[in-house]
Formats: C-alpha cells, structure tokens, sequence
C-alpha cells in the first residue's frame, strides 16, 4: 500500500476516526496506531506480521537491558546486539537477493527461497537503532509499556522512507493522553498531505514519465540537450517526490496529533554539500551524523574525519543499494563533504558573509554538484550514467522530445522550489482558515486535476526519428 | 474527535462519492475505489524473475521434427525453404556453407536490439561465421553492435533517413561515410575472424585507403576509378588480428561497411538498423541500383524486412500509402535477389497513453500488421507476426508493469531482457519452420542413413 494509493487514504481515514475516538482512554488508541501500523505491514506482505514483532519486542527487552546495567561489557553487549539485529533485518531485505545471485546462478532450486521482500525494514530499523544506541549513550529513558513502544517504532506513516524519527521524541505523543488536535493542526494536517500529493503526482511523477525515465533508459537515443534537461528533470523530480512522500508522512501523523520531524528545507538553495545535507533528508543525515559518523574513530584527530565523512557517506550510498551506482554517489558527497570541511578549515573561525553574487554563484555550483551526483543515483548502471554524462558532453543540441507540458512543468517546479518560505506559510494560513467545506473541495479539486493530468498529462511522446 | 479536520475528511469523502453519480459527466469521475485492495493480504510473488516472462536465457534443445505449422510464422508457398536448405548444408557442414542474414530494421535493430539475441542462439546452434556487416563509424551514439567496439574520427555522416547523400548512394547499410586525408575508424571483434571485405564506393577523384591490423598491413584500397559505383575489396585478415582500422591515406574517400567472416561453416547474421528505419526511406532513399548491386553482392540466404514502428506514428500513411509502398520494396527486393528468402517481420507492439492515462497500443497498429500480412501473402513472401506473438494489443503495458521492467518508459523499446524475449520468440518460430522442413524432406533420416553406410 503506497501512500499516494486511495486505499491508503480511505484506511487514514478510518484509522483517524477510531483514534480519536478512543484517545481519551490512552492504552485503546496506543492499540489502535499499532493495529493500524501491523495492517499496514500486512498489505505489504503477511510476514511483517511475525517479523517486526519479534525484532520490535527483542528490541524493548534489549533497552531494558541496557538501561539496567551500569556502563561497562553488559551494555556494550546489549547494545552491540540490538545493532546486529538491525543490520541483519536491513541485510537480509537489501541485499541478500544481491549476494545471492552467483548462488542462485549455479543452483536454480535456491531462487525459490524467496529472499527478496517487498518492503525493505530499513526505515523501521533506523528508528530502532535510534531506540537502543539513546539508550546506551544515556540520551533517553527505556519506554514503560511495550505497547507504546511497538506502536512508536513501527509508526506507520514512516514505515516506507521516513522521515527517521528518534523513538524517544515519539514515544511522549503516542503515550499522551492528553493529545489534542487543534482545527489549525487539522488543517495544517490535511494541507500537507494535499501538497504532498500534489508534488509526487503532479510534479514529480509528471517529469519521471515524460521525459527522464525515457532519457536514463536510453540516453543514446537523445541528444545532448535533452539528456541535460532530463538530468535537471530527474534533480526536481527526485526532490518533489521524496518531499512529497514526507509531506504526506508529515500530515497522517499530524492528524493523530503526532508531529514527525521536518525532512527538507529547500535544498537545492544550498550554498555548499554540506549546507545541503543540512537541507535534504535531513533525518537520515542527522542519523549518519549522531549514529554513524561519531561513533567513528578519530573524531579528535587532524585528518581523520576526512575520511570518516568519505566513509560516512559511502556507507549511506551502499544503504540505498547493492549497485556500484549508489557506492559512487555517497563517494562523491563524502567528497564534497570533506572539500567543504577542509576550505572552512583553512578559514578558521572568520564567518563567512557571501554578498548576493557569490552566494547564487555558490547555490548553482552546489545545485550542479548534487545534480551531476544525482545521474549516478539514478542510472541502471555505471555504464548508463557514463552514457548520460557523454551525451550532455556531446553538446548536441534538440529538444524535439521535450513536450511543451514537461517545460511548463520543470518550470513550475523550479519556481515552486525557490520562492520564498513566507509563500508557503501564507498558503497555509490561508488554507487551515479556510471552513472545513471549502477545505474539503480544494482537495478534491486537486483529486479532478490529478486525474485530468495522468489522463493527458502523459500526451503520446513522438519522436522525429527512433 | 478534532470537529474541523473530522467534517473536512467526511466532506472530502462525500464529494468523492458524489464524483460517481450517474449524473456527473464522465470527466469529474475519479477511478473507482478499489475497495478489495484494502484488505488485501494475498502473498505478493516475492521472486526476483517474472513469473510471465521467463527471462532465464533457456538452454537450447534439438529442435523436434514436426510437421504442425508455426504460430505467428506464415509461409504457405515455401518461400523460407531457400534459407532453410542453406541451413541444413551448414548443419552438415559442407566446407563453405555459410547461412547469410541480413535483418533491415529500425531503431532497435540499429542498436543491436532482438537481433543480437537472435544472432546469438543461431550461432549456438548452427556455428558461428562471423559478424557480417557493421557500418564503417557510429552515425548517432545509438548504433552499437553486442561484441563489437567501434571508434573513429573526421567522417562526414550522410544517412537515408537523415541528411540524405544527394546521390542516393548509401551502401547495403543505408549510410555513407566521407572522410578526407586522415579520418579513421577502428573496430574491435571477438576472436576468430579470418576474412574482411570493405565496402565503398569507386569515384573519379576517389582517394587512398589503408587497413592495418596493428603494425601490419591488411592492405590498400584505391577508390579512384571511372564509374560511380559500389565496391568491394577483400582481405585475409592476420591470424589472431581483432583490431583493425582503416584510414584515408590520401585524398577524399567514400565508404559504406566493412564485412566479417570465419573460415568455417555457420551463421553470418547481419543487423542493418536506421534510427527512423521505415519503409518509405528504403524505397525512396536507397539508390536503386547500387541497393540491388549490393544486395546481391552480399547474396544472402535470408533478407528479414522488419518495419512498422515509425510508420503507425502516422495513421493515415498506413491506410492510404503504405501497402503500395511495402509492395514496391518487396518487388525491389526480389528482382534483386530472385531466389533469396524474403520474410516480413512485424513490428513489436507500441504503447502510448490513452484518455484515461493508460497505456494502450494504437488503433493503426492491427491494420498496419493486416497490411503487411496481406502484402507477404500476395507477394509470396513469409510473414513473422512478432506483435501477436508477443502477446498482442496491450503488451507493453505489461512490458512496463514488469518486474524487472522489459521496455523503456517510452513503450517502444525493449530493455535487453525484453528485446532478449523477442529474440528467443522469433528464433523458436524460424527453428521450428526448419525442423518442419527437414521433417518434409526427410533430411534427418536422409543423413542418418548417409551416416550408416559410411561406417
């Protein structure tokens, strides 16, 4: 069940109604998030039913584990084995298939075993790491009821891709029985979930079926200026569609009073690679950061953490997939990192204070930067991404398969992107005081437009020559 | 309960509803609710492969004798029996008997798509003869042959489909290549070829060219002469030679192709692809006479004509010119080679979206396909329906559904475990029109007891 598919909504819904019914009573709606959260896994496949459980209780016993021993071997120990139990669940649904492979090659019988599932734990698994490790590093307190902690680890909005969310900052909603829903949340809620699928089906959807899918499945068949502008497409489209995914996170949890953490904030205005981490997915960086990169050795050395930034990020490449492709992307932005860390370095204490010029100049290097790292993310193979780089190199220039629709589009989503942040809160102020009527016919007047765009939107793509 | 968001969500719901009355034109209906799909925990197929499409490249059987007609291969008057005896005289392999294919198509073919396939299993079973032709540089970065590396430099690229040579002159390959003193092209081959052949065209004024292999010395070609015309020069190729590049030594020349063979019976099969390969650019853009000449240069056993995909962009054409035009290339084909085997072969089926955003083959496509089924029929060429044998209208939408995906997101070109499918497709309906044949023949038997009295 994707969070853009009706039945997702109509079971928010549900969900929604039978929460706040029983919210007062505190354990009944702790029990209604996790029976919706296991309804949720079971969509995906029966077996998340037997497997998050069991990972989930190992996990609270383990937390309490940690938090009843004094710092020493024990909790080391605990610890160690929450992580390799996380590991193994992020393995075992990533990549297994991946080392399987030469064995399944040589013994076809093995390709019944099944391996690869639908809906990988890793999101689930951060949020667990997140649990324990706070525990250990003495940050947050062992949750009381496992109920709570069951229905906070696996909250269903994040199961898919985040936004990551620290248990401990979970658990006090899910147990606060106190929890209300202001009309201005509400709105705020449902405004968010609109906007979110306006980006992942308007946007981004749009741009990935027009023009970049086609592009990245064969770039040698377009020329160099389309391949750019694909390559550009792709940079939007990846962006409005993974914050789109967030917004509508972001807008189930609020409407069970639940606030997630914010994922982006404009990233492709950053200055710089690490401004822009601070800006992109800015959970899953922040998990690299306080769970990856300090646990590192040498953070007090001179040249150390250079490296550890280029491991941190290869890492985070090689989660995203089992494909050179990924390892490639986190080198580069581990790269990037490191260059960045070095230049402030050489600048010492002196802030820096870009006039108008250099700032822009530095927000379309960075752009470009991410952009070109983004090929890499996004192609098949090395091979294609090398293909798509020669074809923009080519200097080719014809836009003969860049329909009118995909300009308009990929110009809607800049300018989207880049206006100012009061833009979005006016929008917003103006939406949650909107009456709840008017409220409910905005989004179902974008429901119309979305299908009016997936039934023409996607107009016949003729080329002059294939 | 939060009264607000509650009556936003039940208002919300109510108009969703009310978008389904019987009343509301159809365009303020949004897809009904697939109410089943909410409880729906039935195990999803976790397998890596789809279940539908079998991508696990099969591993080749003996093809059975059998006298039952082929699916999706119509050849009432024989005509494949041509192809099908060289076949046999290769399988027994007669010293020199080598089975020659050569495969016009479109942009998938000029990339090597389906026939790379194809050429593969032939290979496997028949032995493998060499590469046959491959145009002398890459005329847009699409071009590629599986196996082959190909680099060069300073060639001015003049294509039929393209920015057309004025003189129609464009080699069996549909391109031509010009470069003055200095322009080069290197191929690499897999190992074994024995044999080379460049193809050009002799000029008044024609310069030098030179091929080497290496340091050594293949040989050098003067394309100076009286008549415009096309040529072709042959040459040993050094034993164990893989690179070879040709150069203009002096002057302005003009080249087509170059071709390889082994010294060894087997399948030389030919992929000849343009990016907006269609019937018409053939017929018109193909210098009639230098087409003939080097068609019947190459004497192939087989010529496949596998056109389609660019011409249904354009309904109209298809209903009012294109049988006329499709006739007139077969009639061109066979006077030029009277007793070659001739097949059309369908194109693949194509998606696009429909009002609804679904992806749906277009209407023109069945009649197109009904054109050149009738046009085979009447002209006593073999037809392939490669579109029915697919899986017929819709089958790229299911292409794009796939897991892994088998066709690019513009519903027209197959991804390689796709193309690889079609390749198997065809080669199974050819494979089983040959053991219907020597079935016919009584070959098998024939050689059996050859066999039998030699021991």
């Amino acid at each position: 069940m994707q969070l853009t598919s009706p039945e997702y909504f109509v079971l928010l819904a549900l969900v929604f109604f039978l929460y706040w019914f029983v919210r007062r009573t505190g354990k009944l709606a702790v029990a209604a998030v996790l029976a919706a959260n296991y309804f949720f896994y079971a969509t995906w496949h029966p077996i998340y039913l037997g497997l998050v459980p069991l990972a989930a209780t190992c996990d609270f016993f383990l937390g309490r584990a940690i938090a009843g021993h004094r710092p020493g071997t024990a909790r080391r120990f605990f610890v160690s084995l929450s992580i390799l139990l996380n590991c193994s669940l992020i393995l075992s649904s990533r990549y297994v298939p991946f080392l399987l492979d030469p064995l399944t090659a040589a013994h076809p019988g093995i390709a019944q075993m099944e391996w690869l599932l639908p809906l990988s734990l890793s999101f689930y698994a951060f949020q667990a790491m997140t649990y324990t490790i706070d525990i250990y590093r003495g940050d947050a307190e062992p949750a009381k009821s496992i109920l709570s902690y069951l229905a906070s680890v696996s909250f269903f909005p994040t199961i898919i891709a985040g936004p990551i969310t620290r248990v401990a900052k979970l658990l006090p909603q899910v147990e606060n029985n106190a929890l209300r829903l202001s009309a201005e949340d509400g709105g705020r809620a449902l405004f968010l979930i609109g906007l979110g699928l306006m980006k992942k089906l308007l946007i981004a959807d749009y741009l990935g079926e027009n023009l970049v899918n086609r592009v990245f499945d064969f770039p040698k068949l377009y020329s160099g200026a389309e391949t750019l502008l694909a390559a550009y497409g792709y940079t939007f489209q990846l962006y409005y569609d993974f914050s789109g995914y967030t917004d509508i996170a972001l807008g189930s949890a609020l409407l069970l009073g639940i606030t997630l953490p914010a994922n982006f904030n404009q990233p492709y205005k950053a200055i710089n690679v690490a401004d822009f981490w601070r800006r992109w997915h800015i959970s899953l960086s922040n998990w690299l950061r306080d769970y990856l990169f300090f646990s590192l050795p040498g953070q007090r050395s001179k040249w150390r953490p250079y490296l550890n930034l280029f491991i941190t990020f290869t890492i985070g490449g090689l989660w995203h997939g089992a494909n050179w492709t990924f390892i490639v992307w986190g080198a580069l932005h581990g790269t990037g990192l490191a260059v960045v860390r070095g230049l402030q370095a050489l600048r010492g204490k002196r802030k820096p204070n870009p006039g108008p010029l250099l700032r822009v100049v530095s927000i379309v290097v960075t752009f470009h930067f991410v952009a070109l790292t983004w090929v890499f993310f996004r192609a098949a193979t090395i091979g294609t991404a090398l293909d798509v780089l020669r074809q923009i190199d080519s200097g080719s220039v014809a836009f003969t398969n860049v329909t009118s629709g995909f300009w308009m589009v990929l110009a809607i989503a800049v300018l989207a992107h880049y206006v100012p942040g009061s833009w979005y809160k006016a929008s917003l102020n103006v939406f949650t005081r909107m009456p709840a009527p008017v409220q409910a016919m905005a989004l179902a007047a974008l429901v119309l437009g979305i299908r009016y765009v997936a039934a023409t939107g996607s107009a016949p793509f003729i080329y002059g020559k294939f | 309960m939060p009264r607000k968001a509650a009556l936003a969500i039940l208002c919300f719901a109510a108009m969703v509803v009310a978008m389904h009355a019987p009343f509301v034109p159809a365009q303020f209906r949004v897809a009904a609710m697939p109410y089943r799909r909410l409880v729906d925990f039935h195990l999803r197929d976790l397998r890596i492969h789809p279940p539908v499409y079998e991508l696990v490249e099969p591993v080749y059987r003996p093809h059975e004798i059998s006298r039952d007609a082929v699916p999706g291969l119509t050849d009432p008057n024989g005509n494949l029996q041509h192809f099908y005896a060289a076949l046999w005289r290769t399988e027994q392999h007669v010293p020199g008997a080598i089975t020659r294919v050569l495969h016009y198509g479109d942009s998938p073919t000029t990339a090597d798509l389906v026939t790379a396939d194809i050429r593969s299993l032939l290979y496997r079973q028949f032995g493998d003869a060499g590469h046959g032709f491959v145009l002398i540089a890459r005329p847009w970065a699409w071009y590629g042959h599986r196996g082959i590396d190909l680099h060069s430099e300073g060639w001015h690229v003049e294509a039929a489909t393209m920015n057309r040579a004025p003189d129609g002159f464009h080699g069996l390959g549909g391109v031509s290549f010009t470069g003055d003193t200095g322009a080069t092209s290197t191929i690499t081959l897999p190992a074994g070829h024995t044999r080379m052949e460049l193809q050009y065209l002799e000029q008044p004024g024609g310069g030098t060219v030179e091929l080497t292999s290496g340091d050594t010395e293949i040989g050098t070609v003067e394309t100076n002469g009286g008549a415009r015309a096309p040529r072709f020069a042959g040459f040993p190729l050094p034993p164990g030679a893989r690179t070879i590049t040709v150069r203009v030594t002096f002057g302005r020349a003009r080249l087509f192709g170059w071709w390889f063979e082994k010294s060894r019976p087997g399948v030389v099969y030919s992929s000849l692809g343009l990016n907006g390969g269609q019937v018409e650019a053939v017929l018109w853009f193909f210098g009639a006479k230098q087409w003939t000449a080097e068609l019947r240069h190459a004497d192939p056993d087989l010529i496949i004509l596998n056109y389609g995909t660019n011409e249904s962009v354009y309904p109209a054409y298809v209903d009012k010119t294109y049988e006329h035009e499709l006739r007139a290339l077969v009639d061109r084909v066979r006077t030029a080679l009277p007793t070659a085997s001739l097949l059309i072969m369908s194109p693949m089926d194509r998606g696009v979206r429909d009002d609804n955003g679904d992806i749906v083959t277009p209407p023109v496509f069945p009649r197109l396909i009904a054109i050149q089924k009738k046009v085979a029929a009447d002209t006593g060429a073999a037809f392939f329906n490669t579109y029915k044998m697919m899986g017929g209208a819709g089958t790229m939408a299911k292409w794009y559904s796939a897991q892994p995906r088998l066709v690019s997101a513009d519903f027209i070109h197959p991804l390689p475990a796709g193309a690889a499918i079609v390749g198997r497709i065809v080669e199974e309906a050819l494979m089983k029109g040959y053991a219907g044949y020597k079935a016919a023949n009584r070959l098998n038997e024939t050689a059996a007891a050859g066999k039998s009295q030699s021991q």
